[in-house]
C-alpha cells in the first residue's frame, strides 16, 4: 500500500511554533494585563461611584472597598519579577530598560515599572486615612490619571510586545493588543468582583457590583467577537498565520483552545453568570464563574504565545518546491 | 572596505553536520553541536538539507528589538551583526525575533549567541569539504550564480552535441 507522502513543512504533525516564550511569559502577560485592567476599572468605579467601607484595623480606619479597587498594580507587581524569572542571567535584569528607543520590552519595563510606583501611591494615599497626605489636592487627581494612563499603557503593551514580533504572523496584527486589552478588562473586573464578593472585608455597595457585573458580561461578549475576528485576521494574513490558527484549532494545541480557551474563558462564565442572575446572584455560582474566566484568560494568553510558527523564509519555499518535484517523480 | 558574507549553496550541503561541530570547538572549546552559531536543518525523508546561519541582515530585527543593545552591528567590522555576552540579559527576544531562527540560546552561558564569522575566518567554510558554505565578497554573490548558471548551460550543451 502506498502512503501519502508527508509534507516536509506544512503537515499539521511537523508544524513548528516557537518555543522560547513559554508559560513563565503567559504568566507574566496575563498578571500584567488582569492588575492593569483591574486598574482601569477600579478607577473608572472609584471616581463615579466612590463606594467606600472604612474598617479600623490595628488602630487605623482603613478605607477597604478602595483597596478592592486599586489592588491592580499589586497584581502586577507579582507578575513583573516572572518577567525576571525567565531571563538567561537575572541579576542583569536592570540592563532591560536599555534601549527604550527601538524595544518594546525596554518600553514595557518603564511602562510596567512607572505604573506600579504611581498605582501603589495612587492606592496608597486612597486607602490611608492620613489627613496630611490632602486627599483633595489637584495634585492626586494628576497621579491618578498619570496611573490611569500607564495601566492603559500596561494592558496595550502586553499585546504590543508580541505585536512587534514581525516574523510571526499570527502576533504581527493590531488586533491582538486590542484582544489583550479586552481580556484584561474583563479579568480584571473580574478580579474585583472576586475580591469583593460576600460580606467580607472587601465588599462594595451593591451599586458598585451590579455595575462590575454587567460591564463585565459584555466584555466576555466583546472579547469573543475580538478573538474570532482576530483569529479570522490571522488565518487570512499568510500560510503561517492559517498554520497557527490550523494548529490552535485542529492541532496539538486544540485542547487548550477549546477546553481552556473557549470552554473555561467564555461558556461556562457566561452560563454561570446567567444561571446565577436568574438566582438573583448567589456567589458561589459568580465565585466559580470568576474562578474559570482567570484561568481562561491566562489560557488565551498561553494558546496566543504557544502558536506562534514563524514567516517562511524564501529557502523554506525552495525546499517545498524540490520537495514537490522529488514527488511528482 | 568590501564586506564579505557567507554564502549557503544547499544543493552541496551532505547534512554531515561538521560545521556544527567545529563551530562549537571553536567558540565554546567543547564538541557540542547544541552550543553551535550554525545549524544544519534536515528534512532526512526526502534528502534535503539546509545550513542555517546568520545573514547579518540589513535590517536586523535582533538589533531592533535587543532592550539592552547587546545585539549590535559594527559597522567597522565587515558591518556584522554580534552579541555582547557581557551584555545580554538571556531573554530570547531576538531569539523570537529572526526570522530566520538564528541567535540561539547557550544553556551553559544563559545567553544568546550569534554567528559572528569568527573575526574574519569563518570555521564552517574552512571545514565544509563540499564548499556548501563560502565566504565571499557580497558582490560578487550574483556573479559566482551567474557563473555555475553558465557552466550548467554548457553542460548541458554538449550533452546535446
Amino acid at each position: 500500500m502506498r502512503t501519502e507522502p508527508i509534507h516536509p513543512t506544512r503537515y499539521v504533525k511537523h508544524l513548528r511554533p516557537q518555543k522560547e516564550w513559554k508559560e513563565i511569559i503567559a504568566i507574566y502577560l496575563y498578571l500584567a494585563g488582569m492588575g492593569a485592567g483591574s486598574y482601569i476599572i477600579g478607577a473608572l468605579i472609584n471616581w463615579f461611584i466612590n463606594p467606600s467601607k472604612v474598617i479600623p484595623i490595628w488602630g487605623l480606619p482603613i478605607d477597604t472597598a478602595k483597596v478592592a479597587l486599586l489592588w491592580g498594580p499589586i497584581l502586577v507587581a507579582i507578575g513583573a519579577p516572572f518577567l525576571i524569572l525567565d531571563l538567561g542571567i537575572k541579576r542583569r535584569f536592570l540592563y532591560a530598560a536599555l534601549n527604550p528607543r527601538t524595544s518594546w520590552v525596554a518600553r514595557g519595563f518603564l511602562i510596567l515599572s512607572i505604573f506600579i510606583v504611581f498605582g501603589l501611591v495612587v492606592m496608597a494615599k486612597s486607602v490611608l486615612p492620613f489627613e496630611w497626605l490632602r486627599p483633595g489636592s489637584p495634585v492626586w487627581y494628576l497621579l491618578e490619571m498619570i496611573a490611569f494612563i500607564f495601566a492603559f499603557g500596561t494592558a496595550l503593551y502586553t499585546g504590543i510586545l508580541l505585536k512587534a514580533t514581525k516574523s510571526i504572523p499570527l502576533w504581527n496584527t493590531y488586533l491582538l493588543p486590542l484582544l489583550f486589552l479586552v481580556s484584561a478588562l474583563s479579568t480584571g473586573s473580574m478580579a474585583i468582583i472576586l475580591s469583593t464578593l460576600g460580606p467580607g472585608l472587601f465588599s462594595l455597595d451593591a451599586a458598585a457590583l451590579k455595575i462590575s457585573m454587567g460591564g463585565e458580561q459584555i466584555l466576555v461578549v466583546i472579547e469573543g467577537v475580538v478573538l474570532f475576528l482576530y483569529l479570522s485576521r490571522s488565518y487570512r494574513a499568510s500560510e503561517q498565520g492559517k498554520d497557527s490558527v490550523r494548529l490552535l484549532l485542529f492541532g496539538e494545541k486544540k485542547l487548550l483552545f477549546w477546553g481552556g480557551i473557549v470552554l473555561l474563558g467564555f461558556i461556562f462564565p457566561v452560563v454561570l453568570e446567567t444561571i446565577s442572575s436568574l438566582s438573583h446572584g448567589n456567589p458561589v455560582l459568580i465565585f466559580a464563574a470568576g474562578v474559570v474566566l482567570l484561568c481562561g484568560g491566562f489560557f488565551l494568553r498561553l494558546g496566543v504565545l504557544s502558536a506562534g510558527i514563524r514567516e517562511q523564509i524564501p529557502m523554506h519555499r525552495l525546499m517545498e518546491i524540490q520537495y514537490e518535484l522529488r514527488t511528482m517523480k | 572596505m568590501e564586506q564579505k558574507v557567507l554564502v549557503v549553496d544547499q544543493q552541496k550541503c551532505t547534512g554531515c553536520r561538521l560545521c556544527e561541530l567545529v563551530c562549537s570547538v571553536h567558540h565554546t572549546g567543547s564538541s557540542n553541536p547544541s552550543r553551535a552559531r550554525i545549524k544544519v536543518v534536515k528534512w532526512e525523508h526526502v534528502g534535503i538539507y539546509l545550513p542555517m546561519t546568520c545573514n547579518h541582515c540589513e535590517k536586523a530585527y535582533c538589533v531592533e528589538v535587543c532592550p539592552t543593545k547587546a545585539c549590535h552591528r559594527e559597522a567597522e567590522n565587515n558591518n556584522r551583526v554580534v552579541i555582547d555576552k557581557n551584555l545580554c540579559i538571556g531573554c530570547r527576544t531576538c531569539v523570537v525575533a529572526c526570522p530566520f531562527g538564528h541567535p540561539f540560546f547557550d544553556i551553559q552561558d544563559r545567553v544568546t549567541v550569534k554567528c559572528d564569522y569568527c573575526d574574519g575566518d569563518p570555521k564552517c567554510v574552512a571545514f565544509c569539504d563540499p564548499k556548501a558554505i563560502t565566504y565571499v565578497d557580497a558582490d560578487m554573490i550574483q556573479v559566482t550564480k551567474k557563473r555555475e548558471a553558465a557552466n550548467k548551460f554548457i553542460e548541458s550543451i554538449k550533452q546535446v552535441r
